[in-house]
């Protein structure tokens, strides 16, 4: 076994050797599936980046070499420390993150419903309160009184050094926000907030973030319209592509409508659908268009884009990406904002944004909504003639933890595929608001730099792979075709290479889509099966 | 006889500091600023069967145009009963063997709080003598075990021991100190009542003279009672605002509403943040209005 017992102290020790080694034998099994061994990391990243956690991570900076760039470093995180527990500059989370430093009473209840702990093996460094017992020591030795005077009586024992501070910061992304611990800590401690957190603090006051959430993230989506790079001018020349795809699979034009002035509805969807699975913004097109829902899609730079990273770590960001979406809607003059499949979108601007725009930008004001109720309703309606048949294959459910757990949408989804499939649903165990993360929750899905999607796809994504071969252990003849039902474009993004990582689609025949291509696929006036099990799933 | 006014007078200091600190505490809490909506399901104050399975009202559409729904107190009241009684996600989810001894510690402190309140009682009503003998009895042992009981399994299992540090062991055993003592005087005491005179004489203002066994208990107390607004043992308060404030919070905002004002006024506090995507010392309401530092604002 490769555990080590990894103390607190150890976190500051200096040096590159990462504090654990994640190795095969210490991980969640997934028999039948093939499941290769973590690869190491390559010799030239270890010389020049900072893998000293775990042997991964996405943070392609070169390591600070002299001893003042490492103490400016840490004196840098200091000042974010102290803004962040400032009420003024961080009074969106303040009180939950004082309660969450001060009143964690160490009894590590939260520990087993983690499920990045569960499938590294129990490793230390990833029980949810490690990283929060770090900064809550470092926060000790900082910013109390008990803590100065006190020190180690009152666990104030973590030296403040550049290797705390590294590592730190990489524990913040080793979580994927999913709050499962939260939702059993008899206290009510967040540790999944304490790692947004600190994501903050790094974020809010050195500008440092995984380039794919910051630079390529939120940044690009401000500037550029959308964090996929695309442009209002290539998302109207995708508009076409979709309507074409329309054309080709249900044999008659429907017109996509866009920037449509006074719909009831603007519908966003996650851009990144567009590109990588356009049968769902297309599918989401048939079904609204047979079922007469008066909509638009935006054009407006950030209006075909759902996506708002910053919920997962930037406030400032989050706030400004949430109210170009709300601004759009106003100045279309639609009724409502609906989201499309996409789980952090649904959080952001249904939910977490609310308190952090402008009055006249508030949820009463624009009602923002899921699309999972809507699809409910209109599968409920009688609107569209569905056959449960053409959907006669097994189908099980991803729960998106923003859309169950963090929102409380849990039914409508369950009750799409009971009105739309032949079977009934497969329920993964456990499911609904207990369910794990697809292990791509909180930005890792999209976090692709130096070797960190060996650890998401080794650890983060273990437990979903499992659930799925348990959900479908009875059937697992490679024949019988199998979907994954995923109503969330970053769940999907995980699962895609999570299934390829471990041959669930060679192996099982197992493959995944959305909720509304699973609607389009049982609409009886389509000629030919909307889902193509031969493609890319 | 000054010893005995002592004791009195400390008795109450202990009373009120502890009033007051703990009032200090909540106040702080209560006025720091509104969070963001920040909530987890199952939100126990749901309706219908809805609660059950962790649903919300966002699995309707049109929500946002429906009257404000009265809150389901029932759901958060029964939430609260199991987990104040029954320490129930302790005993669903803690993988360390702590619920046994938790709830004992636990129910130590409230029949020990039942046990001083029976002793007044029964000072006029002298029926209740033995219910109170029968209840500090079993809050002595209970307490006693429960917190003995959670040092042992602190110190001896890994995954709790790397955690505790010297003054989680220090209020544990500060705990266990009270029910100990309790239960030494109660060994010379069988009846309470020394215990009995000493509440008595604090409450009427009569110094009486009390076993020192029975005076070092109280005094142990009544220090912890002082000591705990300082310490996380004040959790059970606390859990107001992590639950009810924060994972429970799932109101939307609405126009002149109390959160209404309140956002509006916080988004007037000044960032500071250093960052290269802010705008060092703008109000956030114009931070959000930002898109990119230096650009246009947007409208």
């Amino acid at each position: 076994m490769s555990q080590r017992t990894v103390r607190f102290r150890d976190v500051a020790r200096p040096g590159r050797d990462p504090l654990v080694a994640i190795e095969a034998p210490d991980l969640l099994p997934v028999a039948p599936a093939a499941a290769p061994p973590p690869a190491a990391p390559r010799a030239r990243w270890l010389e020049t980046y900072d893998l000293s956690l775990d042997g991964f991570s996405d943070l392609d900076l070169p390591r600070p070499q002299t001893p003042e760039e490492q103490e400016r470093f840490v004196e840098a995180f200091l000042r974010g420390l102290e803004k962040l527990l400032d009420p003024q500059n961080n009074w969106p989370f303040i009180k939950t993150l004082k309660l969450s430093l001060d009143y964690c009473l160490r009894c590590q209840t939260c520990s087993e419903a983690c499920h990045v702990y569960l499938a590294s093996g129990r490793q230390e460094i990833y029980r949810p309160t490690f990283r929060s017992e770090v900064l809550r020591r470092i926060y000790q030795r900082q910013a109390t009184v008990a803590g100065r005077v006190l020190g180690p009586l009152v666990g104030a024992d973590i030296e403040v050094n550049f290797a705390a501070v590294w590592r730190l910061l990489e524990l913040a992304y080793r979580c994927n926000l999913c709050r499962r611990c939260a939702q059993v800590c008899p206290v009510g401690i967040d540790n999944a907030l304490l790692a947004r957190e600190i994501r903050k603090l790094f974020s809010q006051e050195l500008g440092l973030a995984p380039a794919e959430l910051l630079k390529k993230g939120t940044r690009k989506h401000l500037e550029a319209g959308s964090s996929t790079g695309m442009t209002p001018a290539g998302f109207r020349d995708t508009v076409e592509f979709i309507e074409e795809i329309i054309g080709e699979k249900t044999g008659r034009p429907i017109r996509v409508p866009v920037d449509k002035k006074g719909a009831d509805i603007l519908l966003i969807h996650n851009a990144g659908e567009f590109l990588s699975w356009p049968e769902n913004p297309a599918a989401f097109s048939i079904l609204l268009d047979a079922a007469g829902v008066d909509y638009t899609l935006s054009s407006d730079l950030l209006g075909y884009d759902a996506v708002n990273y910053g919920v997962w770590f930037d406030d400032v960001e989050l706030a400004r990406v949430a109210l170009q979406h709300v601004r759009i809607a106003k100045s279309l003059g639609v009724r409502k904002i609906v989201v499309g499949e996409c789980g952090h979108a649904h959080k952001a601007l249904c939910v977490t944004a609310d308190r952090v725009l402008p009055g006249d930008y508030s949820l009463a004001e624009m009602p923002r909504e899921s699309c999972l109720p809507l699809l409910r309703d209109i599968v409920q309606s009688g609107a569209l003639r569905l056959d449960p048949a053409r959907n006669d294959f097994p189908v099980t459910l991803h729960d998106s933890c923003n859309v169950v757990r963090l929102m409380g949408i849990v039914r409508p989804q369950r009750e799409v595929i009971a009105r739309v499939c032949a079977q009934p649903l497969r329920e993964m165990t456990p499911h609904g608001v207990w369910n794990y993360c697809c292990g791509g929750g909180g930005g890792l899905a999209i976090m692709d730099t130096l070797n960190f999607s060996e650890w998401r796809n080794q650890v983060a994504a273990r437990m979903k792979v499992r659930q799925i071969l348990d959900a479908f252990q009875d059937t697992l003849d490679p024949a019988i075709h199998k979907y994954v039902a995923a109503a969330c474009s970053n769940c999907k993004g995980a699962l895609r290479e999570a299934i390829a990582r471990y041959g669930l689609q060679e192996q099982f025949g197992i493959g995944y889509g959305g909720l509304a291509d699973l609607i389009v696929n049982a609409m009886v006036d389509l000629p030919q099966p909307y889902i193509e099990w031969d493609s890319e799933m | 006889m000054a010893f005995q006014w002592f004791t009195i007078a400390f008795g109450w200091a202990a009373v009120i500091l502890f009033v007051a600190l703990a009032a200090r505490k909540v106040y702080l809490y209560a006025t720091m600023p509104l969070n963001l909506r920040w909530e987890v399901y199952p939100v126990p104050h749901e309706r219908g069967d809805r609660r059950g399975y962790g649903g919300s009202y966002m699995e309707q559409v049109d929500w946002a145009g429906e009257p404000p729904r009265p809150a389901g107190r029932g759901g958060e009241l029964r939430e609260m009963a199991s987990e104040i009684l029954l320490l129930q996600r302790v005993r669903e989810h803690n993988p360390y063997g702590l619920w046994p001894l938790s709830l004992a510690l636990h129910w130590g402190i409230y029949l020990l709080l039942f046990w001083l309140a029976l002793l007044v009682a029964a000072n006029w009503l002298p029926a209740l003598t033995w219910p109170a003998v029968a209840a500090g009895g079993a809050a002595l042992v209970l307490g006693v075990g429960g917190a003995g009981g959670l040092i042992v399994r602190r110190a001896s299992r890994h995954a709790l021991a790397l955690y505790t540090t010297p003054v989680d062991y220090f209020n544990l055993a500060f705990l266990a100190a009270i029910f100990g003592l309790g239960l030494v005087s109660w060994a010379i005491d069988p009846l309470f009542s020394q215990h009995q005179a000493y509440l008595v004489s604090l409450l009427t203002f009569r110094p009486a003279p009390t076993a020192p066994l029975v005076l070092a208990m109280f005094f142990l107390l009544q220090a912890f009672a002082i000591y705990m607004p300082f310490s996380k043992l004040l959790h059970y308060i606390m859990k107001h605002f992590t639950f009810h404030e924060t994972l429970w919070d799932d109101a939307f905002r609405r126009k002149g509403s109390r959160a209404d004002r309140l956002a509006a006024r916080q988004l007037s506090y000044r960032v500071t943040w250093a960052g290269p995507h802010i705008v060092t010392g703008q109000s956030w309401q114009e931070e959000v209005r930002e898109r990119s530092p230096g650009s246009e604002a947007a409208p």
